[in-house]
């Protein structure tokens, strides 16, 4: 062969060569990653930021090593976000300040959340668990009025907006609230710089483990005690004696969006009230799949209840069959339905104290006030959470039981106060 | 050399309205068009596209558009769109390559540990490294494809300005070589893609199997100087196989994306099995297949001389 005219044509045999070394290459690697493929990535087993030489992180190892060890075992330092991503802003950003030469947010907000999380930060926006949370303990005096107009645009926040701000808290003050009502409601509280709420309350910092904002201990932190005990109904249901006997082998850091019964065996309540499951895609909206207000002492269905219904139908359709899920829900109604009578009945009967004017008008300062508040807030409310997620014991016995004891209680005490202004009860 | 009529002479007789080098630039042109929709899809699982995320994405079926509109200048001005085209194939191939380059650096751990910097879950985990380079390969091919080979198979190539570069191969080996790649990069991405699902499914062996067999049937025929029938039969069989298993993939990935009642719902077609993903077997395929059209561009059909002499 004439080689002049083809200058290229001594590399032939070593362009061969490479094709064949990477071919050769890539089998082995197909090999080997075939090899590895039970093997899942354990991130919290490494130290990603082992040999960091970032400023935060060499001093905050010194001065808060656990932070730097929770980070740099998780899938946000994994995935390089790192510390200045989510506390670094200007010097001119509302909360921000001043830390060793830098400005930064002490707690970022779901503002930074929202650049790299954009949809799940607009679903929590139209949640309950955003301002409406808030409104609960602190009224809407203060908001300003985009959170007003963000707020009445909630489905919570257009159902009897300032009705909805509980009195107690305003008693307590603010001594007593962050360790009370707001440690819990802070999940909504407006920030300076017109975001809301606090991702990090299900999201703890700085592990931000999927499967730790997965499991319903998360939702344990709040949704507990006699006024919402949800846990305790979910830990007595058949769902939660699944979780409790079997989750150790459920599939906690499954691909979101993606979840089916192969994954999640039986429901948490992340998977009932959020995942993508069944038919039904993700949202952080966790109101999206309710059909009725029942948080109300007189619960009524909420705007779009039949969409919501068909989405929560979706999830229960994965293991439940239609005879089954049409019975429940039929059944839940009229229970509802029935609680609220109760509580209409309660509401009858003290009615003629307000009529005469025999009440005092502050709130919470007499025995009363209390044995009302308890008949709805905590007895009302529990026998309706007990009905729907399925807790027996919380329906009857912390939920019917006691609000018909503090039924007759009530009647008692309006007896009592009728007789001695003279009037007839 | 018509390596399809090799197969089946039958073919010399059906009158292909375009060229061999047309016919891939096409099939290109959409590649980027598709591509640009895969890369969406895909950017699209974490619900939010980070503004470097969308690079592909626009590039995509912009670039498909701007190939599809120097096609048709190329009926009258060639040599422009043969420039317009090349530049988008070198932006094609930069845009892949900083793909890899972005997925990679996601797939290992710079300030770990040595021996946790990189690891073959962390690769699994992490977005598909080989991925994108299914643009570069586009891009590739498609500056092999723009330039003329004068005369077929010699791998002496006409540049702009009518200057000539020697090649050490004919555009038909280098296309087949990089065929040969493109598959070996799809299968590794499957493979690295499919052992999130631990490789419990059967099906899976499927487009690892034909994956490796094509590629390695493409790459023996690019070393080979003169195929013999046989050899070419069997490639054809291995593309023909990669087709197949593209779209038996798709099937499969739609299925497996269904819920109860085979009801459709968009989520889990973002961000479970990416249904798409699986043509790019089907690709490499058609691809391949495609090259063994004849190579000779219009106009260059001289009269057969023997045959008429003979005749006479």
């Amino acid at each position: 062969m004439d080689q002049s005219s083809k200058p290229f044509s001594k590399y032939r045999t070593l362009i061969i060569g490479l094709v064949v070394v990477v071919v050769i290459l890539g089998v082995t690697l197909i090999i080997w990653a075939i090899g590895q493929a039970g093997t899942t990535v354990d991130l919290e087993a490494v130290d990603v930021l082992a040999n960091s030489s970032d400023e935060c992180v060499t001093c905050h190892r010194e001065v808060s090593p656990g932070i730097v060890d929770q980070f740099s075992h998780s899938s946000m330092a994994a995935a390089e976000v790192t510390c200045r991503d989510c506390h670094e802003v200007g010097a001119d950003y509302p909360g921000a300040v001043e830390h060793e030469g830098d400005t930064i947010l002490a707690e970022p907000t779901p503002a930074k959340c929202e650049k790299c999380h954009e949809a799940e930060v607009a679903q929590y926006y139209q949640s309950r668990h955003s301002l409406p949370a808030w409104v609960a303990v602190a009224g809407s005096g203060d908001l300003s009025p985009n959170h007003l107009a963000m707020y009445q645009a909630i489905p919570e926040g257009s159902f009897a907006p300032d009705k909805a701000r509980n009195a107690i808290a305003a008693i307590e003050g603010p001594v007593l609230t962050p360790f009370t009502c707001e440690s819990c409601h802070s999940i909504g509280e407006p920030m300076p710089d017109e975001s809301v709420g606090r991702c990090q309350k299900c999201h703890i910092r700085h592990s931000f483990s999927l499967e730790q904002a997965r499991k319903p201990e998360t939702c344990n932190n709040c949704h507990i005690g006699p006024d919402h005990p949800q846990w305790e109904i979910y830990q007595e249901s058949a769902h939660g004696i699944q979780y409790a006997t079997m989750g150790s082998n459920w599939n906690w850091e499954a691909e979101a969006g993606n979840l089916s019964v192969v994954d999640f065996p039986a429901p948490t309540c992340a998977l009932c009230h959020m995942s993508g499951f069944g038919t039904t895609g993700t949202t952080h909206d966790v109101g999206d799949r309710l059909s009725w207000y029942l948080f109300a002492s007189i619960s009524q269905q909420r705007p779009s209840w039949q969409d919501n219904r068909t989405r929560m139908h979706s999830i229960c359709f994965e293991c439940h069959n239609e005879n089954f899920i049409k019975d429940l829900y039929a059944g839940a109604d009229a229970a509802t339905q029935q609680i609220n009578d109760y509580v209409q009945a309660s509401n009858d009967l003290i009615a003629p104290l307000q009529d005469q004017k025999l009440l005092t008008s502050e709130p919470f300062d007499e025995p009363i006030d209390f044995t009302y508040f308890d008949l709805w807030h905590y007895w009302g409310r529990t026998s309706k959470f007990g009905m729907w997620m399925q807790g027996p014991d919380y329906s009857q016995w912390h939920g019917v039981y006691p609000l018909l004891e503090t039924m007759a209680d009530l009647e008692e005490m309006v007896n009592d106060k009728l007789q001695a202004a003279g009037a007839t009860p | 050399m018509y390596h399809l009529a090799t197969v089946s002479p039958f073919v010399k007789r059906v009158r292909i309205p375009i060229t061999r080098d047309q016919a891939m630039l096409l099939m290109l042109a959409l590649n980027e068009l598709l591509l640009g929709l895969e890369t969406y899809l895909a950017h699209s699982i974490s619900g939010t596209i980070m503004p470097k995320e969308w690079i592909p994405i626009i590039f995509g079926p912009v670039a498909g558009i701007f190939l599809l509109i120097a096609g048709l200048l190329a009926l009258r001005k060639r040599n422009l769109a043969a420039v317009i085209a090349t530049i988008i194939y070198l932006a094609s191939t930069v845009v892949g390559l900083l793909g890899v380059y972005f997925h990679f650096i996601r797939a290992v751990l710079p300030y770990a540990t040595l021996g946790e910097m990189i690891s073959i879950p962390l690769f699994v985990w992490a977005p598909p490294i080989l991925g994108p380079l299914t643009f570069a390969l586009v891009g590739l091919m498609g500056i092999s494809a723009v330039w003329l080979e004068e005369p077929p198979d010699s791998g002496r190539l006409t540049l702009m300005g009518g200057r000539k570069l020697q090649m050490p191969f004919s555009k038909t080996n280098a296309f087949f070589f990089m065929v040969g790649l493109g598959t070996l990069a799809t299968v590794i991405s499957s493979v690295l893609d499919h052992a999130r699902t631990h490789f419990e499914n059967p099906w899976l062996w499927l487009p690892t199997g034909i994956g490796i067999f094509a590629t390695i049937v493409a790459v023996l025929l690019g070393a080979l100087e003169n195929p013999r029938r046989g050899d070419l039969i069997t490639y054809v069989v291995a593309m023909v196989l990669l087709i197949l298993v593209g779209m038996l993939g798709v099937l499969l990935h739609i299925q497996r994306n269904l819920v109860m009642e085979n009801a459709i719902v968009v989520e889990r077609f973002v961000r479970g099995a990416p249904f798409l993903a699986p043509m790019l077997f089907a690709d490499m395929g058609a691809l391949g297949l495609i090259i063994l059209l004849d190579p000779k561009e219009r106009g260059e059909e001289k009269p057969d001389i023997e045959n008429i002499t003979a005749n006479l």
